[in-house]
């Protein structure tokens, strides 16, 4: 029975052997982000190319617009790291828009009615804890509704976003919020080193947070584990609300940071701001190659799959392409991205 | 049927069972699963539970385990009550279940199924692959042998079904108790394969771990147990030593009842 056993040569072997190319194969056909890593590095390429041949027509490379780029992809992508983690956990979360909203907009009007305004240098950064909290408390909400009555998390949350979307009108009306916190915060959290905008360099840190906590922390092992095969989790003694509860809060909380980020970089927020984002947070996951079922995913995944959604949106836009191409291109992403994934898998 | 208990039996031996249900009654809606259902694992004993379908089998051992709550009787570890009422409950007690239905996750890796809900991590939370994996490999490697696991990162998704029962297998192996159950282990494995575990089952019990063997395959059970019982109905209808009775007079308690 020797030849059976696992030794070092058996697993270099499964793993691609000792050549690079076998590896790479490995990586591609086994980690979930594999195929959008191929993906995404390779539309980098055409655009850096394109960038570089046709500087004049293509105007990919100039500053201005890998800044405006990495700026509109920060929201999106921090809210897609929760949405990611949910689904990984086997829960959606259809609210995450207008806990986006509603969080930003109660941020905004506590700094500007409680804290004292733009006098007082400290008032957005409470105001931005309460809305975290506002946000952390919604995800919680969902997970007592979703997990203590039984029902199916996008119905749960579907109906949250009906009530948070009504909320903030209940609370604040459909005007836009003025918020023009002191420059300490805005430095913060939206100041530009280059062509690097500050809120960009949240994404990427919480992007890193994020990973630790999926892939190296006990916690994100147990999202793999409710979402994968629940029963097996709990017959392993895994109790799966406390897991839920858990991914539940940090997707709201995350919801609500992104909508503070992209508000501190436009002075003001729209209380519609948020709609449609729940959708396109999924949209990038599954792009990223997440599963709809849990389970499986990936940060880099997650970070990847909404950074092509925006890369086809930059590509459009420098083409001049009128605006109702970009949802068709990304809708032709999804199915692509899945059709790839899952042709990818099967070989493997 | 009542689901008040009678009086406890006085224990007839010095030392207590490792584990003892006493009057067990599990009801779900009209339907008795267990029915006043007496069941005992002695040290260094290998036990066949033995039954048809729907005997009852797999609710005993869900119960055993902590997943199942029984409505009435008694549960005492080393002669002393405990109430085991879920997974945590029965791991102090001593006891590692192998399931029916094999209770993996399919896009986990094999050394994340093994180690899954019991990580070995640093004192913040963190996972610590490298030891993780290196313990794997030894389960692995060296006490079920299964061909065609090459690699303890591969998920679990991608193995046969005997390959899955094996890492089921290799991690009750490695959290080892005192006390294994195994509902119906066999059913997805090949003749060697079987053959390797039923050994297993055997050095265990040298090693003072004690297993319960659920099956339907007699000679299976004759091959490894002490003892066997015999469930009809969520009841026990038969129960004798290996040395006081034959496999026709089990095989025939099995049929008739």
């Amino acid at each position: 029975m020797a030849a059976h056993n696992i030794t070092a040569d058996s697993i270099a072997a499964a793993r691609g052997g000792g050549s690079l190319a076998g590896r790479f194969r490995h990586y591609v056909r086994t980690r979930p982000e594999g195929g959008i890593v191929v993906l995404f590095v390779l539309v980098q390429m055409v655009c850096i190319v394109a960038g570089l041949l046709v500087p004049a027509q293509f105007r990919y490379l100039i500053p201005a617009n890998i800044r405006v780029t990495l700026q509109s992809v920060t929201p999106l992508g921090i809210m897609s790291l929760g949405v990611g983690m949910l689904m990984i956990a086997g829960e959606y979360d259809l609210s995450v828009g207008a806990i986006y909203s509603f969080a930003s907009v109660f941020a905004a009007t506590t700094t500007n009615l409680y804290f004292g305004g733009a006098t007082n240098p400290i008032a957005p950064f409470l105001g931005m804890v309460a809305g975290i909290a506002v946000g952390v408390l919604a995800g919680i909400i969902n997970a007592l509704v979703t997990i203590k009555l039984r029902i199916p998390s996008f119905i749960a949350t579907l109906g949250a976003m009906l009530l948070w979307n009504g909320g903030v009108l209940l609370y604040n009306g459909s005007a836009a919020v003025s918020f023009q916190p002191g420059s300490p915060f805005v430095n913060l959290f939206s100041g530009q080193i280059g062509v690097i905008d500050a809120g960009f360099l949240w994404f990427i840190g919480l992007a890193v947070a994020a990973y630790f906590l999926l892939h190296h922390h006990k916690l994100g092992n147990h999202f793999y584990a409710v979402g994968g095969n629940p029963g097996a989790a709990v017959a392993i003694g895994i109790r799966p609300f406390r897991v839920k509860m858990a991914a539940f809060a940090i997707t709201g909380g995350l919801a609500a940071f992104a909508g503070m980020i992209a508000m501190t970089r436009v002075s003001s927020v729209q209380p519609g701001g948020g709609q449609g984002m729940e959708l396109q947070s999924i949209a990038a996951c599954v792009i990223g190659g997440y599963s709809l079922t849990g389970g499986r995913g990936s940060i880099l995944g997650a970070v990847l799959g909404t950074g092509l959604v925006f890369t086809i949106q930059d590509i459009l836009l420098l083409l001049r392409a009128p605006g109702f191409y970009f949802d068709m291109f990304v809708g032709a992403l999804i199915v692509l991205a899945v059709v790839m994934n899952t042709a990818i898998r099967r070989k493997g | 049927m009542s689901a008040t208990a009678t009086l406890p039996r006085t224990a007839s031996v010095a030392v207590p069972p490792l584990y003892e249900a006493r009057n067990i009654t599990k009801r779900y809606g009209n339907f008795h699963a267990l029915r006043d259902m007496n069941f005992h694992i002695g040290a260094s004993e290998v036990v066949g539970l033995l039954g048809d379908n729907g005997a009852g089998k797999s609710t005993l051992i869900k119960m055993m385990s902590g997943i199942v709550r029984p409505d009435a009787g008694e549960i005492l570890i080393d002669g002393v009550p405990t109430r085991i009422e879920n997974r945590s409950a029965s791991e102090r007690a001593g006891i590692e279940t192998i399931y029916q239905d094999i209770a993996l996750v399919d896009p986990m890796s094999i050394t994340r199924n093994i180690f899954m809900g019991r990580e070995i991590t640093n004192r913040w939370g963190f996972l610590r692959h490298a030891e993780m994996e290196r313990r794997a490999i030894e389960v692995l490697g060296s006490t079920v042998h299964i061909s065609g696991i090459d690699d303890p990162e591969k998920e679990v998704g991608f193995l046969s079904g005997g390959q899955k029962q094996a890492v089921a297998i290799a991690r009750a192996v490695y959290f080892k108790r005192r006390i294994l159950l195994l509902d119906e282990p066999t059913s997805a494995l090949s003749v060697r394969e079987t053959e390797h575990l039923l050994d297993y089952v055997s050095r265990l019990r040298s090693e003072n771990v004690s297993s319960v063997l659920v099956t339907h395959n007699i000679y299976h059970a004759f091959m490894v147990c002490d003892r066997f019982v015999v469930m009809s109905h969520g009841a026990k209808v038969f129960e004798a030593a290996k040395r006081d009775t034959t496999m026709e007079e089990v095989t025939d308690h099995v049929i008739r009842t």
